[in-house]
């Protein structure tokens, strides 16, 4: 065209500076949000790791300081700073040594002049010594530590002593040998032994402390019970335990007899001998004081508690755990105050092992002999003093000693139970509470859930889908699955709210009616089927394909109501249960289902949860399977099809195996949904974490239990850590199952691949 | 088999003032035709004549798409294929099919051939073998892939799957074989190769070729329909159509004008 002959611009091959300055900026951001997202994830793993992490540690024992007190020390205690120990070595005075400064202070026990001391016991929860004397006294007095703060200065520790009433014994005679004190508050428990050898007497004194309206109660004697007539030789070893309700005394022969202190006086209620006939070389109470451990004197130690044997109505003492064997040596021993950790010494050797799980938290050597040990009231300090006084100050950095793969993965006995269990009991109602952190019964409770949640949906899902992606007419279809997937979108928090308070007070009373429904509904649309086909084919070529579920409907919701109806029928006829003490019957399918199987029936159980969570799983497994349903390749069906193939021939044979892969991802998806499922699972399963498969129970998940605990964990506590862990083994499961997924579906995959 | 029969029906499947519309779409206006007993006809027209829809409404494939609407009537042997009382699975049985894009299951070979007859609940070992090789040596393969009848279809090439296609359309001894542009994914040679084929196959079946292809279309077809924004222009005798179309549209067609 010769008029307009444009001239070519050379700049016409370059690329815009616009385009390149965009590109450039969308590939940095890009960049900067991939690099982010990587970051993310790490910092998360790192975030978890650093509060998991520390429940694996051992103990650390560091040497703290030495101080010099008085020497052969009878009595070792320690203030709850670890600054200001004292010693008592029987006479009339405490020395008190500060680690830091070496400075040594003498306090007078008021009323110990000119009284010969033969019996000394130590409490140091109250930090009450309690003193036997020669002529068959007792008393005691405690050492208090106050701290002091004044402005300028460091804070210090000033202790001081009260001393308490002297009561005497009336029984036996001689001077006091040994001595057991036990204090509840309202009253106390002493057990002392008077003389030495086969004429040896052991009496209980029971105090009562007699309220006043105003001030301090005084205390006044409520009686004196000879036990000796009880005990089958002469009384080595005698122990009140700390609340003064249990009296325990281990004989010459190696028996130990436990007696039982009240009001009403002292009941002798089991001997045991933990070490056939040798007398144990130490009995002492552990924390919380129904577990006592023993150490044979070839140092053998082990535990005993008090529990309920299957068929018993009274807890009685049974060994639960044995110790590694000590060495030989001088043994001492000394109970934390606020777990139940343990420090023994056996000569040089010292040793912190926990009772919970079994296991030694630390093992170390000291450079003295130890004659008294004291652990301070955290248990983060221990000392021992060597008979020449001098004392080493240890410190203890152990704060999750009842963690560990054992306490976490490992059947242990606990304290009161009657065998070794998997049990998640984290807080309990005292302070001594020990507590029970094992991850079974919660990934027991994931499983289960997952389980029943998926029962309920895979099965409806993947009908849903098939019968969604090749019998539907498209008309219905382009309502049918947004539907379905505007269902996925409902909050979890409403499910489960409409679980545990609609759902399952309904379901409560029409267990029969749902079985029946359960039953009928399926059955029933089997049976359309099979009359479907004998039907003339003038008659069902009536019907354009895929829209004889039209016809089908009204049926089925007959059959849903018959079985909704006729429940309290079978109920009634069936599931009759018979009251043992009246003889009357009532057709009650709660009352009749622990009665015929002898397992629970809980309102808030995996039926409802079932129900609930197929609103959560079914909308995902169905989107998505359907998806890969409908994808096909068309080519593909008509194929079938034009073979003669029916439409679930077509299903069965071409388009299941060409979706495997993509129905497997479903299920996946699915199974994470379930697993991860939080609200639903507080809401709806009742949170208990018991270990059974039964229908009509619930459980705890471990989503769940991080959700319901987490906001009374304290932050750094074990149960803290121990619910982190519970996100870890979460995480392990869901990580390892969707590996395991994704190598079967790259199989799938791989042998129905389409070219 | 109508290998003995007598003569050839002329008029085996008669489409009689057939219209079809797919919603408000009508891609066929009354079409009249009668395609006779083994022989192969041609459907020729430019992309969206309507051709193929005329040979997926032969055995109701169409059935399959959503709000398809059809007026007249298709007469297989005198039958109608519309007759309330017809069993679309079975009338499937009697009309084969083969596509423009070769498409074997993801299966065996052997698989593929027996398809038909697994789904017609046909089990039978010895039959199932005897099947598979009449098919695959009906469909000249046999001797390609005797000793390899257990390994995947996707094995095989293109020309080969094609004619894998067609071995398991013929498996269940259909009388008529309808066929969607059956070259149209295929090399010159696997092309030869399967035209030779429908040749052998017209002594055996009715064959019905949607193609696109003139020289295909003359090459193996005895009559030739020629189709153009759904109405059926001409048709007749394959020699007279090409040599001596009476419509100028065929001409203009055949010619090469449009396409």
């Amino acid at each position: 065209m010769p008029d307009s002959t444009p001239t070519p611009d050379p700049r016409r091959f370059e690329v815009s500076r616009a385009t390149l300055w965009f590109d450039r900026l969308m590939g940095w951001l890009i960049r900067f949000g991939g690099i982010g997202v990587i970051v993310a994830v790490f910092g998360i793993f790192y975030f978890v790791g650093k509060e998991v992490l520390p429940l694996f540690r051992e103990a650390n024992v560091e040497p703290a300081g030495e101080v010099s007190g008085e020497a052969a020390p009878r009595v070792l205690g320690m203030d709850e700073w670890a600054e200001l120990p004292f010693f008592y070595a029987g006479g009339n005075e405490v020395v008190f040594s500060n680690v830091a400064t070496g400075e040594r202070s003498v306090l007078p026990v008021p009323g110990l002049d000119e009284v010969e001391i033969t019996a000394v016991s130590h409490d140091p929860v109250k930090q009450r010594i309690a003193l036997g004397t020669a002529d068959g006294r007792i008393g005691s007095f405690i050492v208090n530590y106050e701290r002091k703060f004044e402005d300028g200065r460091e804070p210090w520790v000033a202790p001081s002593i009260t001393a308490e009433p002297w009561f005497a014994l009336e029984n036996g005679s001689g001077p006091v040998t040994a001595l057991g004190y036990g204090d509840s508050g309202s009253g106390r428990v002493i057990v002392a032994k008077r003389g030495e050898g086969p004429s040896s007497t052991v009496s209980v004194l029971r105090l009562a402390m007699k309220k006043g309206l105003i001030g301090k109660g005084k205390l006044t004697l409520a009686g004196e019970t000879d036990i000796t007539g009880q005990l089958d030789s002469e009384a080595r070893i005698v122990r009140a335990s700390q609340n003064g309700a249990m009296v325990l005394v281990a004989t010459r022969s190696g028996e130990i007899d436990y007696f039982l202190a009240s009001s009403d006086g002292v009941t002798k209620r089991q001997s045991f001998a933990p070490f056939e006939n040798t007398t144990p070389a130490r009995m002492d109470f552990l924390f919380g004081g129904v577990s006592i451990i023993v150490i044979a004197p070839d140092g053998r130690q082990e535990q005993w508690s008090l529990f309920r044997r299957e068929g018993e109505g009274e807890r009685l003492f049974g060994m639960t755990k044995q110790f590694p064997t000590l060495p030989q040596g001088d043994l001492h021993f000394a109970a934390s105050q606020r777990n139940r950790s343990f420090l023994t010494t056996a000569g040089r050797f010292l040793t912190i092992r926990h009772s919970t799980s079994g296991v030694v938290r630390w093992e170390g050597e000291a450079d003295i002999d130890p004659a008294a040990v004291a652990l301070d009231a955290k248990g983060e300090h221990f000392l021992v003093a060597a008979a020449d006084g001098t004392a080493r100050k240890f410190s203890i950095h152990d704060p999750h000693p009842e963690a560990g793969w054992r306490a976490f993965f490992g059947k242990v006995w606990y304290e009161g139970g009657p065998g070794p269990v998997h049990q998640w009991q984290s807080t309990g109602g005292s302070d001594d509470f020990e507590p029970k952190l094992s991850m079974m019964p919660l990934i027991f409770g994931s499983l289960k859930g997952t389980a029943y949640a998926l029962l309920f949906s895979i099965p409806v899902a993947l009908l849903a889908a098939v019968f969604s992606a090749a019998f539907l007419p498209h008309s219905v279809k382009r309502v049918v699955k947004p539907a379905m997937e505007i269902m996925s979108s409902l909050p979890s928090v409403v499910l489960g709210f409409l679980a545990g308070l609609w759902l399952a007070p309904i379901l409560e009373t029409r267990v029969p009616s749902v079985i029946l429904m359960i039953a009928a509904v399926p059955l029933s649309a089997l049976l359309l089927g099979y009359i479907w086909c004998r039907l003339p084919i003038v008659f069902r070529n009536r019907f354009e394909g895929g829209s004889e579920w039209m016809i089908v409907l009204p049926f089925l919701a007959l059959a849903g109501w018959l079985g909704w109806a006729l429940g309290p029928v079978i109920e009634s006829w069936l599931f009759v249960y018979k009251d043992p003490s009246t003889g009357r019957e009532i057709a009650d399918f709660r009352l009749w289902w622990p009665q015929a199987t002898g397992i629970p029936f809980e309102q808030r159980n995996s039926l409802v949860l079932g129900f609930m969570m197929g609103f959560a799983v079914i909308p995902v497994i169905f989107t998505i399977a359907e998806d890969s349903l409908s994808n096909v390749p068309k080519p593909l069906t008509a194929a079938a099809a034009a073979l003669g193939a029916n439409r679930w021939q077509v299903v069965w044979t071409i388009m299941l195996p060409v979706a495997a892969a993509g129905i497997f991802s479903a299920l996946m998806i699915g199974f994470g949904r379930a697993v991860g499922e939080t609200m639903i699972m507080v809401m709806a399963t009742g949170n208990t974490p018991i270990t059974e498969w039964n229908l009509f129970s619930g459980m705890r998940t471990l989503s769940a239990n991080i959700a319901v605990e987490l906001p009374e964990a304290p932050v750094g506590s074990t149960h803290y850590r121990a619910l982190f862990l519970g996100a870890v083994v979460l995480f392990a499961m869901t990580f390892v199952m969707n590996t395991i997924a994704e190598l079967l579906r790259q199989r799938l995959r791989e042998r129905n691949k389409i070219v | 088999m109508p290998d003995s029969a007598p003569a050839p029906r002329p008029d085996f499947i008669r489409v009689e003032n057939f219209s079809f519309h797919y919603g408000g779409s009508q891609a066929l206006f009354n079409i009249d035709m009668a395609i006779p007993e083994r022989r192969v006809t041609a459907l020729i027209g430019p992309s969206g004549c309507g051709k193929s829809t005329l040979l997926r409404n032969m055995n109701r494939m169409n059935d399959l798409i959503d709000g398809v609407r059809h007026e007249g009537d298709i007469r297989l042997n005198g039958a109608s294929l519309y007759d309330p009382s017809v069993e679309v699975i079975s009338l499937r049985k009697r009309v084969g099919m083969v596509f423009q894009k070769y498409n074997p299951f993801a299966k065996s070979i052997y698989e593929n051939v027996v398809f038909s007859l697994r789904v017609a609940g046909r089990s039978r070992k010895k039959e199932l073998d005897e099947t598979v090789e009449r098919s695959l040596k009906a469909a000249a393969l046999w001797d390609e892939v005797k000793d390899r009848l257990h390994e995947s279809a996707f094995g095989l090439s293109g020309g080969q799957q094609q004619r894998l296609c067609i071995a398991r359309a013929i498996a269940n001894q259909p009388e008529i074989l309808l066929m969607d542009e059956p070259c149209a994914a295929l090399d010159p040679l696997a092309t030869l190769k399967i035209e030779q084929l429908i040749t052998k196959l017209s002594e055996t079946y009715t064959i019905v070729i949607v193609t696109h292809n003139m020289e295909q279309a003359t090459r193996c077809s005895h009559r030739t329909a020629f189709l153009y924004m759904g109405r059926l222009i001409e048709y007749g005798e394959t020699v007279q159509i090409f040599e001596k179309p009476s419509h100028p549209e065929t001409e203009a067609y055949i010619t090469g004008r449009f396409s």
